[in-house]
């Protein structure tokens, strides 16, 4: 491939480890300078296998430098300043669960808790009384589910447990739990920075936190109390955040419903909403445009303002996005990493450079590590970690997207010359069209009578494998299993009507008795009911040993009625049973 | 005074005029009287040999046991173009199933019906020993025991009173020595008695170098027995082998063949050759490499034997008949043209050279083939049936319903009879009888239950007339009578799609996808499907 060669020239590869054990998303990926020497450190919030083993993993250069077990999975981690000391080392928050959880110096230094939810009071009441043993457990699950039904404000945790509980577990929960107060909490679902009042690279960030109770919140960094409280009309799923807080910022959060929400700093709802046609699947913004990957195949452009620049079609679905920013060359892109293999890096909707990798990539992070302007950080699907430095070299130039007509254009179709005898034999038709339109008609005529009667005899004897009645439309088809001197026979019925089901049916057998010997020569059908196939078997065994087949008839009868609604004739395969003994 | 001819005589003689039950009730008289009359025993043996005899190059059929437990094959996944277990791989040159319709077993249609045209392999046990099992499609369970033990049983039915020979009492030994009898009782003993194992056993008696042939294989002969009585009696015979003859190790390769010991037969051959170049040699090597699923060798095979034979018909059909199995029409028919060239009434060559016009869009040409055919005096129901199609669709109507009208007449069972009204249907469907397309279609099905074209033509007209339970029904039945055709699954995705049925709409068109990858509908409605469950 001449891309793969032309971009072999663009990258380096610093570092491959298929078995780094990372697994990961792009939101739990983060680049900071965690020891205040100038050197870039990768901090990675792991989530391990998705029960167990979740890490704060740094690394440094191509090495594991330390390692933390985390309490609950990282929904997002971000690296960010919190105060004005020096040396100006950053924090490490990481999301998970309710709690926002801050390392210093990758010590545990505060936990942050999302404010809790209004409880409905109805539920606290019955929890109330159970806790006073005013009820029992039954009692108090008919009272619960008569007000999830009703009421607007949805249960809590405990009590959507509770129901789900066996009635032999109910008394053990109830007296394990019926002491504490009822909390009802949210989670978060992403997480972001935004600059306090100074734009500068190393000034104190404020924490932007999306929740599944559709709230939006910014903290304030030294005294983690809440600045800010956005309501968005769905859960979010990722954000972007741009401005000071101060001065003015722009958060721009792709949400559950399809829709992307711009929310800014004078109103405490959405300013502007873009619809998608599809899921969002990442949210990069360059510049002052937006670009979003969807489920469908898709990447899309949008101004800030909500305005659609371009669309462009992946060669298949989106796994992962991210910024690549690169400020002393005046370069910025999109990395997308797909599902089959690639990482493309666009300009707008210009596609610079493609690169395959060795697995699906899952998370991809692009920016200053160690000492390295331009590096990027992936990890992939089985657990790899991947480290590439752009080379210093290396220049993006944008391709014409736009290629010319379609190749199959040219491509010559294979029609097969007319051929002499053709061309005399439409002089013959030319000259004896009406003979032979008149041949036609009356052959035509002929067929149809030999049709029709053909027909009607097969209707008549029910010859046909379904039944044409309009009461009990039934198809059956035989399959013969086995090598013989025993069969299996199946016969699949299926009733084809809309919606009535069928009832008071048997199966009977017609076959020679001198060559066959039938387990159960009649059978019930049970109730048929429209659409299901219903198999009914038998075996058959072949009492001959010379060779011979003969034609086993099924015939399906309705009860009380003497001709068969349906008829198949079974070409017995021969028995071979006996020949190799 | 009448003369009476010399019975042996007239027993000769019937049986240069083939007319072999008398020849052996002759020889049966003349033995009652000197039951060691060695020339009438022979003459017996050879009547009965070839009142069952069938040709052994052209039977070819494998049985499940040969297919499923096979071990001899090199590759698991085989490269295209070198292999003939993969009905699908076509390098170009044939039309796509789109034109080309299946058989029943899911290999590309040909113009004649040869054992292995209906193979193709199934992919599980399920599938093999499952219907369409029946009369007309079923396999045997190995090559040893089907076709012949049913040919052979033609032959049990009509000696109530016991074989001719028993062989379990035979010296074979003693015969061995005798060559004049010795050929007779071989070819007696393999044709009629389809006994390969004591067959085998007479062999080792001629060829002294396979006394050390390995004990296993004729352990599972179960014929220990013999095999000891075989081992003693070697010696004996190593001492009247004179025999480098090429004849025996043909035969010894026959009888390796039959017991599955390719490579050993493969050897016997090729010794064989080394010996005399003889055509028949090179037939059976190459089927040995056939059933070795080595069709680029058993290419090579009939190249080399034709530069020894040059222009010999039966080399040239083998080498049409392997390209048209590894799907590649094209060579074939030039290969089918070769053999018109040295023979032009092969009938093999002049159907299939038809069939692939029809299908490459010449009717007209096609219609040639078959006429010639028919005044070469075939005169049956297919070939009306093909006559009619190739008339409708080179447009001389005039000619096309009276074609089926005689096939019907010259139908022989109910599988002909359901191919010529499905194709009647065909033709309907054409005109836009749609009511006549739906009795034939119905009739077809009548005739032979399993005919899921049928099933899947029924269907699109009960979805024309809106019976969606009807037409589904009928679907799912062709796809699991035929999981090989696209047609089914393809059309049950577009019925499920426009019923709102998506998910189910989906795997069938992934079903379709499967079995015929570059259909271009499949790939569109795929895409549409995907789009839609993206989108919101």
């Amino acid at each position: 491939m001449s891309e793969s060669g032309s971009d072999g020239g663009k990258w380096l590869d610093a570092h491959y480890d298929p078995v780094a054990g990372l697994y990961t998303f792009s939101s739990c990926v983060d680049l900071a300078d965690l020891s205040g020497d100038g050197e870039s450190r990768l901090v990675v919030g792991d989530l391990g296998c998705g029960s167990y083993s979740m890490k704060l993993k740094v690394y440094r250069g191509t090495v594991l430098m330390s390692e933390s077990t985390l309490l609950d999975l990282p929904a997002g981690l971000v690296a960010f300043f919190m105060d004005l000391h020096e040396p100006r080392i950053p924090a490490v928050a990481v999301a998970s669960g309710p709690c926002i959880y801050v390392y210093k110096n990758l010590r545990p230094y505060f936990k942050f808790t999302l404010p809790g939810l209004e409880v409905n009071t109805l539920e606290q009441d019955v929890w109330q009384q159970v806790k006073e043993g005013q009820i029992d457990p039954l009692t108090l699950k008919e009272m619960l589910e008569g007000i999830r039904k009703k009421a607007n404000i949805p249960l809590s945790v405990r009590s959507t447990r509770f129901l789900s509980l066996e009635t032999s577990d109910m008394d053990a929960f109830v007296q394990l739990h019926n002491q504490q107060p009822i909390r009802r909490q949210t989670v978060i679902t992403c997480i972001g920075t935004l600059k306090k009042s100074t734009a500068d690279e190393d000034g104190v960030s404020c924490l932007v936190i999306g929740t599944e109770s559709c709230d939006v919140y910014v903290l304030d960094p030294e005294a983690f109390i809440i600045l800010s409280k956005m309501l968005l009309p769905a859960a979010p799923i990722t954000m972007d955040v741009t401005g000071q807080f101060d001065v003015e910022f722009r958060i721009t959060v792709a949400c559950r419903n399809g829709n992307i929400y711009v929310l800014r700093r004078e109103s405490d709802k959405p300013k502007y909403c873009i619809e998608l046609s599809s899921h969002p699947v990442g949210l990069v913004r360059v510049g002052k445009n937006v670009v979003v990957g969807c489920t469908d195949e898709s990447l899309q452009g949008f101004t800030q303002k909500g305005k659609k620049l371009w669309r462009i079609i992946l060669p298949a679905p989106v796994i992962t996005m991210a910024a690549m920013d690169l400020p002393t060359r005046g370069f910025q892109g999109v990395l997308v990493g797909l599902a089959n293999c690639e990482v493309q890096l666009y300009r707008d909707k210009n596609l610079l450079s493609t690169f395959k990798t060795p697995n699906v990539v899952t998370s991809i992070c692009f920016g200053r590590y160690g000492r390295e302007d331009g590096t990027l950080i992936m990890t992939t699907k089985g657990g790899g970690l991947m480290m590439k430095i752009l080379k210093r070299t290396a220049v993006f130039d944008d391709r014409d997207s736009a290629p010319g007509p379609p190749l199959a254009q040219s491509v010559r179709l294979n029609v097969p010359k007319k051929t002499k005898l053709y061309v005399d034999q439409t002089l013959r038709e030319r000259e004896n069209g009406l003979t032979m339109h008149r041949a036609f008609q009356m052959d035509l005529s002929r067929l149809r009578l030999a049709t029709a009667k053909a027909y009607v005899k097969a209707l008549e004897s029910s010859l046909t494998p379904m039944s044409s009645s309009l009461s009990e439309p039934i198809k059956m088809n035989a399959v013969v299993q086995g090598l013989g001197p025993s069969f299996k026979l199946t016969l699949n019925i299926q009733n084809t009507a809309a919606c009535r089901p069928i009832m008071n049916l048997a199966i009977s057998f017609l076959y020679d008795e001198s060559l066959y010997r039938m387990r159960n020569p009649y059978m019930r059908i049970p109730l048929l009911v429209p659409g299901l196939i219903y198999p009914v078997e038998t075996f058959v065994e072949c009492t001959s040993d010379k060779g011979i087949s003969d034609i086993i008839k099924v015939f399906i009868l309705h009860e009380g009625q003497s001709s068969p609604l349906l008829t198949a004739h079974i070409n017995m395969p021969v028995s071979e049973g006996l020949m190799l003994s | 005074m009448e003369v009476a001819m010399d019975p042996l005589f007239l027993a000769w003689s019937y049986f240069r005029r083939r007319k072999l039950q008398q020849c052996s009730d002759i020889c049966t008289k003349i033995l009652q009287d000197n039951p060691y009359d060695q020339a009438a025993w022979s003459l017996k043996t050879r009547a009965l040999t070839e009142m069952v005899y069938i040709d052994e190059v052209e039977v070819d059929q494998e049985g499940i046991a040969e297919m499923m437990l096979d071990e001899s094959f090199i590759a698991q996944v085989a490269r295209p173009g070198t292999s003939l277990r993969l009905p699908g791989t076509s390098q170009g040159g044939g039309p796509s199933p789109a034109v080309r319709p299946m058989t029943q077993s899911g290999r590309p249609i040909t113009g004649f019906v040869r054992p292995s045209t209906q193979s193709g392999r199934p992919g599980t046990m399920e599938q093999a020993i499952k219907t369409p099992r029946t009369a007309s499609t079923a396999r045997p369970v190995t090559s040893a025991s089907g076709r012949f033990t049913r040919l052979g049983t033609a032959s049990m039915l009509t000696n109530p009173d016991g074989p001719f020979i028993n062989l379990s009492r035979l010296n074979l030994a003693k015969y061995s020595q005798k060559p004049n009898l010795s050929r007779t009782l071989f070819e007696y003993i393999f044709h009629h008695e389809n006994d390969v194992k004591n067959v085998s056993v007479a062999l080792y008696l001629q060829q002294k170098e396979l006394v050390n042939i390995t004990l296993q294989d004729f352990d599972c002969c179960n014929k220990n027995v013999l095999f000891h009585q075989a081992l003693d009696l070697a010696a004996q015979a190593t001492e009247h082998a004179q025999f480098r003859d090429w004849w025996w190790k043909v035969q010894l390769g026959k009888c390796y063949y039959r017991l599955g010991l390719y490579r050993e037969a493969e050897k016997q051959f090729q010794s064989a050759l080394n010996h005399q170049e003889v055509v028949d040699t090179y037939l059976y090597l190459a089927k040995v490499y056939q059933r070795l699923d080595q069709p680029v060798t058993a290419l090579n095979l009939f190249k080399q034997g034709l530069d020894h034979f040059p222009g010999e018909v039966t080399l040239l059909t083998g080498i049409a008949r392997i390209h048209e199995e590894m799907n590649n029409i094209s060579s074939a028919t030039e290969y089918y043209k070769d053999v018109l060239k040295q023979d032009n009434t092969h009938v093999e060559a002049i159907a299939c050279i038809g069939s692939s016009h029809f299908y490459t869009d010449q009717p007209e040409i096609a219609l040639r083939f078959y006429r010639r055919l028919l005044q070469m005096g075939v005169y049956n129901c297919q070939l009306y049936n093909n006559l009619g199609l190739c008339c409708f669709y080179a447009q001389q109507y005039d000619m096309t319903l009276s074609s089926f009208e005689r096939a019907l007449a010259l139908v022989a069972n109910d599988e002909e009879q359901a191919d010529v009204w499905y194709n009647i249907g065909h033709v309907a469907v054409g005109i836009g009888e749609l009511t006549l397309a739906y009795q034939c279609f119905k009739l077809a099905l009548a005739f032979n239950n399993d005919h899921a074209e049928a099933y899947n033509n029924l269907a699109v007209l009960e979805l024309r007339k809106g019976r969606i339970e009807q037409s589904k029904a009928y679907l799912q039945t062709a796809a699991s009578l035929c999981p090989h055709m696209y047609e089914p699954h393809f059309n049950l995705s577009i019925l499920c799609e426009t019923i709102g049925d998506l998910q189910s709409s989906y795997t069938a068109a992934q079903k379709s996808e499967d079995a015929f990858p570059e259909h271009v509908d499949t790939q569109q409605l795929l895409k549409q499907l995907r789009q839609h469950f993206a989108v919101l």
